[in-house]
């Protein structure tokens, strides 16, 4: 853009042009894309500058700031009475947490774990990832949705012009496993759990799934004892170690 | 979002727009010790939670007011999201690297979720526009911040010791020069892909 057109845009948003001139402007803008883009940008610029250096939104950041203040130093006052109270709320939740446990080990102790007592699959968020965001939104709904086929077919897209995103392979490994496609499910999570990713256990732990999944009970106890007691999923690969020896 | 309902927790959007210490309070008192929490246990500490809350609710208030900001869901779902992405985008930058994220149930709130996200794209725009803000030399950044204090133009002009059609002219051209800068920034063209 010219010096001329970023005056002219001032000039219009001050209505400080005439109505041919107007006419004349909007017609500009219904058919030279660049001009409207600049124009959309330099209004929206307009309104940041306006909101961020107006004396409004300074007086709610000194308030903000002051009640901040005040909170997190009462809390810092306040820390051994709350971590008694939570000692004993988390005390409780263990306590309860054991009676639950007991009960589900006494309950699974009576039949042959499957894949779907583990394929409760923690929900995601892509979307803090860089990159077509509107695919890792929908992606991110349809994993959580358990809509696996739109998920995969998604991911797969994405992969397409981010082959080596670990997250992203492992994501669609674990799509491929839901819809049975268990060649490139495996092939994808043995690369992720040979590499130095921090998504390698919970590649193991997928590789382990994928394979009870497929009835292979010799290759998934093999698998669930490489995963190292610093992994997440430690615990449950554990618990099925159990049921299936 | 057009036809959805308002939630009852738009108070706290109006509380925050009208600078209410007691709606502000309220939010301290009622939302932030879950970000708290959730920022200790993920490798933070209460200082960093208290960057985080602040700099989300400000986000919050300029959406709020420079684009009016319906509130579909509840307060709870879409502020814990805001403050989690937020948290997990500086872990990213702080370690350059992949960061494993556990989901809570809340994030299957669909309004909830897409509200946090138009939000985190409207604030990361912020930052963008705040950055290229400081690229700008001194007589720019000092004349915009007199423009948009003070309001009027010829006192601008007066203050500043020049013509009222000078600073008119100025105005333009360093709100000019800005939107050069954001347009050449690859990531603008990557936010506005939304």
């Amino acid at each position: 853009m010219e010096e001329k057109d970023y005056i002219l845009f001032e000039n219009y948003l001050q209505r400080d042009l005439s109505a041919s001139d107007v006419l004349a402007f909007e017609n500009r803008l219904a058919i030279d894309t660049a001009f409207k883009h600049s124009f959309i940008t330099y209004k929206e610029l307009s309104g940041y500058l306006e909101q961020t250096l107006d004396e409004e939104s300074s007086d709610f950041k000194r308030n903000l700031m002051h009640i901040s203040e005040a909170h997190f130093n009462t809390i810092q006052t306040e820390q051994p009475k709350a971590f008694r109270k939570r000692f004993n709320i988390a005390r409780l939740a263990i306590a309860a947490s054991v009676v639950v446990l007991i009960g589900l080990f006494l309950f699974k102790q009576l039949k042959t774990p499957t894949y779907k007592d583990f394929n409760t699959h923690e929900t995601i968020d892509l979307t803090v990832r860089g990159g077509s965001v509107r695919d890792l939104v929908e992606v991110t709904k349809a994993f959580n949705n358990r809509e696996f086929s739109k998920a995969n077919t998604i991911l797969e897209r994405l992969l397409k012009t981010d082959s080596e995103n670990r997250q992203l392979q492992l994501y669609y490994a674990i799509t491929n496993i839901e819809l049975n496609r268990f060649e490139t499910a495996d092939a994808l999570l043995i690369a992720i759990s040979k590499s130095e990713s921090v998504y390698k256990n919970r590649a193991l732990w997928y590789h382990a799934l994928s394979n009870l999944k497929q009835g292979k009970t010799e290759v998934t106890q093999s698998l669930l004892k490489q995963i190292n007691e610093e992994a997440d999923d430690y615990e449950q690969a554990q618990k099925l170690l159990n049921k299936l020896e | 979002m057009g036809d959805k309902k308002i939630h009852e927790d738009q108070k706290y959007i109006h509380g925050l727009l009208q600078n209410n210490s007691f709606i502000i309070q309220a939010i301290y008192d009622t939302f932030v010790p879950k970000v708290i929490n959730y920022i200790k246990q993920n490798s933070g500490n209460a200082t960093q939670a208290k960057d985080v809350v602040q700099e989300v609710l400000v986000t919050i208030y300029n959406q709020a007011k420079q684009k009016g900001l319906e509130l579909t869901c509840p307060f709870d779902a879409y502020f814990f999201l805001l403050c989690k992405r937020k948290w997990l985008n500086e872990l990213k930058k702080k370690t350059n690297k992949e960061v494993t994220i556990n989901e809570e149930v809340l994030s299957k709130d669909d309004d909830a979720f897409t509200l946090a996200f138009e939000t985190t794209v409207f604030g990361e725009k912020q930052e963008l526009f705040n950055a290229m803000f400081q690229k700008l030399g001194d007589a720019c950044k000092d004349l915009l911040k007199a423009t948009f204090k003070i309001k009027s133009m010829e006192e601008v002009a007066k203050s500043l010791k020049i013509t009222y059609a000078y600073a008119r002219k100025k105005k333009s051209l360093c709100i000019g020069k800005l939107t050069k800068l954001v347009q050449e920034s690859p990531k603008f063209n990557q936010l506005n892909n939304y």
